[in-house]
């Protein structure tokens, strides 16, 4: 999956006919095969631009409000981070006429260790969903899988599990790093952090640890796209994909099989609503 | 002449599990891949000779993510203050493994703790505790610790150090009064003390470990260029890929900025002081909308500044220890080292 | 065996960890989340028609169920609260047409996801009780704060103590 060429003929077109301000795109670094995120506004600095199974950051995150005021810009995306831009073109996030988007058939990132990555093993979408121009054959939507962890740790008692997320929480130093990576994550100002709020909890400890990841990733649920992006920014290597997969679960399994972002004005599966919905947990 | 002892693998285990037996110790312990200090009570929990890359800085020992300032009570005469539990951190203690970046930390924030107001917590943490320091093999891919302002081979940062000499022997060598009086107390099981000879080979093993290193730069030039540059244009573009997500500063072993927050149930409230960080797009808000740095160049402008400009000229010291667990835990791996000398370029 | 051992001698056993114990007459606070169109209502019928229930609740009036964000519930389990009830009112009947069918999805995934990460499931409850449902309201009330005096009182992730 190395899509480096093309990606940069586009660029210097886009440039060429005036079309964006900004190209976002992937750089190597020059100590590791590792990648970084890569922002452009001189077309002398296309040539560096790559795309390997190495790109793993997702970028639709520098279309949050703050990174690019309101420019037009190109960017790449696999399929889980078009699923992300989706959702923020429906939420109104992004202008559509003001991206140009480079969709990539994606065969899979690999991780730290260089093995093909978790969320792409389960990936349901490698396909991008939105785009102005596709790289790459596309393989169509896949079965969707339950997440091994979850499917794991479902199996262990509830004492067991409890002190599994204590763990987790207690280890969250609380940089919000998971927020800032998120591309969904847009607030100008996040809930957790209104100090005027009865509901703050601005400590460091283990319970506004468990406070602010679990109204986090509840206020994600059924709009996360399992980019992990969070996961990769965490400091403390904490396994947040747990959280999003089971709320992730659950909607798909209850909700019509709902998948976050996969179509145009899907807003999210706590946007809508069905009849039909389970009640039995309700006395 | 500083104590040096001559031991080998099983030797260092035996003086290890002697402290952890006799005083309360923190060392690196593994969670999700990542090591932190925690409180051990067995040697085989805990990992002296963790690699730097994946080690958290041992800052949170001393400067607690979260600490208690003090406790409230609101009642019909009006509100008392009062002071909180005894400091858990504060009793005496050793910590293993420390990397000697992380120890130099430590005395470069001790120059913004005891300046004006002192910090007793801080102060009690600082002298209760003893450190000691396994020198790295090798440096890793983010480190430039010995291109920066202080000494790193005769660094008296941390009072014990250890470092694995190059002939398969292991050198236990005090740094400090404090670690040659530990030593004396502490080597019964320690025979062979060195002589000249253990000198040279840590030496050697200095010269080894510092040809390692992949980052070098000349700190005196990019110290004076930077002094001039504050309104470099260069600073928008290094920063462009930053997400302003606050890791650098939190895992940083000499970021110090802290927000104060109350928490409150009915009448009893506490004052928790917890890190902040100046790479976060509010940390700078006013009461009453102002702003002064809502532009990420700005928010790193600030932080290379303060950490390469700014805090030497103060206290004559670099904030900046050139650990490079910054880029590491960084998601998009921006260095400081990176922005500084392309700025000062 | 040790189990039975505490409860002869007047102790209560928590079903969800056995390592809980409370003196056997304690009483479990519950914070109760009621819309202000059906439950809320509904509570009062139930005062004005004298039926007893528990007094274990602690009421709050929120405009609609779909206003309770998940958040309110992790705040009352950390701060004072063993167990949480969120009431509105039936489906098809809500004030505001649609909200507590928006409610409905939402408190199923934050009740999984509490349980996930180790609450009991009784911990957090639901029901739909309308503005004539007095006697119901009652019942509601009696077997949440039965359910959670099973339980026992909650340690897990609450806020440190002051």
């Amino acid at each position: 999956m190395d899509h480096s060429k093309q990606i940069q003929e586009i660029a210097s077109r886009l440039f060429a006919e005036n079309k964006i301000d900004y190209f976002v795109g992937y750089r190597q670094n020059s100590f590791d095969d590792t990648q970084v995120p890569f922002l452009i506004t001189d077309p002398a600095e296309i040539p560096k631009l790559v795309f390997t199974e190495r790109s793993v950051f997702n970028l639709s995150n520098y279309l949050k409000p703050d990174h690019t005021k309101r420019k037009r810009v190109g960017l790449v995306v696999k399929g889980c981070d078009s699923r992300a831009l989706n959702l923020m073109l429906t939420e109104s996030q992004v202008k559509r006429e003001n991206v140009y988007i480079i969709g990539i058939c994606c065969e899979g990132v690999l991780n730290e260790k260089g093995e093909k990555a978790q969320n792409c093993v389960e990936c349901v979408m490698p396909d991008p969903v939105v785009y102005d121009e596709i790289l790459g054959t596309a393989s169509g939507k896949r079965e969707y899988i339950v997440n091994a962890d979850i499917k794991e740790l479902a199996q262990k008692a509830l004492t067991e599990r409890a002190d599994y997320f204590e763990n987790i929480f207690e280890n969250c130093i609380r940089c919000n790093a998971c927020r800032h990576s998120c591309p969904l994550c847009y607030c100008a100002k996040c809930c957790i952090d209104q100090e005027t709020s009865t509901l703050y909890h601005g400590a460091n400890t283990s319970s506004a640890g468990m406070h602010a990841l679990m109204t986090w990733s509840l206020h994600l649920a059924g709009r996360c796209v399992d980019c992990r992006n969070c996961e990769k920014a965490c400091p403390s290597h904490l396994p947040l994909h747990l959280l999003h997969k089971q709320n992730e679960m659950v909607i798909y399994e209850n909700f019509q099989q709902h998948l976050a972002g996969m179509e145009k004005d899907d807003r999210g599966a706590f946007y809508k609503y069905s009849l039909s919905d389970p009640d039995d947990f309700i006395l | 002449m500083n104590l040096i002892f001559e031991t080998d693998k099983a030797g260092l285990q035996k003086f290890y599990e002697e402290i952890i037996a006799k005083f309360e110790t923190y060392a690196p312990v593994e969670k999700f891949e990542k090591f932190d200090y925690k409180r051990v009570s067995k040697l085989e929990e805990c990992n002296p000779d963790s690699p730097i890359p994946s080690t958290m800085s041992v800052k949170p020992l001393f400067f607690p993510k979260t600490a208690k300032v003090m406790k409230f009570q609101e009642d019909s005469s009006g509100t008392t203050v009062s002071e909180t539990d005894e400091d858990p951190l504060a009793g005496k203690r050793v910590i293993l493994g420390v990397k000697h970046c992380d120890a130099r930390g430590l005395q470069v924030l001790d120059e913004v703790y005891k300046w004006d107001y002192i910090d007793t917590d801080y102060k009690k943490r600082r002298e209760n505790t003893i450190i000691l320091s396994t020198r790295c093999d090798k440096a890793g891919t983010q480190c430039f610790c010995t291109s920066l302002d202080y000494d790193v081979e005769n660094s008296d940062a941390h009072d014990v150090r250890i470092v694995n000499g190059l002939d398969g022997k292991i050198y236990i060598q005090s740094v400090t009064e404090k670690g040659e009086n530990f030593l004396k107390e502490n080597s019964s099981q320690q025979s062979v003390v060195g002589s000249q000879q253990s000198v040279e080979e840590i030496k050697k093993h200095y010269k080894s470990f510092e040809s390692s290193f992949r980052l070098k730069m000349n700190y005196k030039e990019v110290n004076e260029k930077l002094q001039k540059l504050f309104d470099s244009p260069e600073f928008d573009p290094v920063s462009s890929n930053c997400i302003s997500c606050n890791t650098c500063a939190f895992i940083c072993p000499t970021c110090h900025c802290f927000k104060i927050s109350d928490e409150k149930i009915k009448d009893t409230g506490v004052r928790y002081k917890s890190y902040d960080s100046c790479n976060n797009g509010y940390f700078t808000l006013m009461a009453g909308g102002h702003n002064p740095r809502p532009a990420k160049y700005r928010r790193w402008r600030q932080r290379a500044m303060h950490k390469f400009v700014y805090y030497k000229e103060r206290f004559g010291v670099n904030l900046c220890v050139g650990c490079g667990h910054c880029a590491i835990s960084c998601p998009v791996n921006i260095s400081i080292f990176d922005v500084v000398n392309q700025v000062a370029k | 065996m040790e189990t039975e051992v505490k409860k002869a001698q007047g102790t209560m056993v928590s079903a969800e960890n056995p390592d809980i114990t409370a003196p056997a007459d304690w009483q479990p606070v519950i914070m109760g989340i009621l819309c202000n169109w059906c439950s809320y209502a509904g509570s009062d019928l139930t005062g004005t028609s004298r039926i007893q229930y528990p007094p274990n609740i602690r009421i709050i009036r929120v405009p609609c169920s779909s206003r309770v964000d998940p958040w309110f519930i992790i705040k009352s389990l950390q701060t004072a609260a063993d167990g949480v009830l969120i009431s509105g009112c039936h489906p098809g009947d809500c004030h505001y047409i649609s909200g507590n069918y928006y409610a409905r999805r939402r408190f199923l995934v934050t009740k999984k996801l509490l349980n996930f990460i180790g609450y009991h499931e009784n911990r957090v409850q639901f029901s739909w009780v309308s503005a004539a449902e007095g006697p119901k309201f009652a019942k509601v009330v009696a077997k949440v704060t039965e359910d959670i005096k099973q339980l026992g009182p909650l340690h897990r992730y609450k806020k440190e103590n002051f």
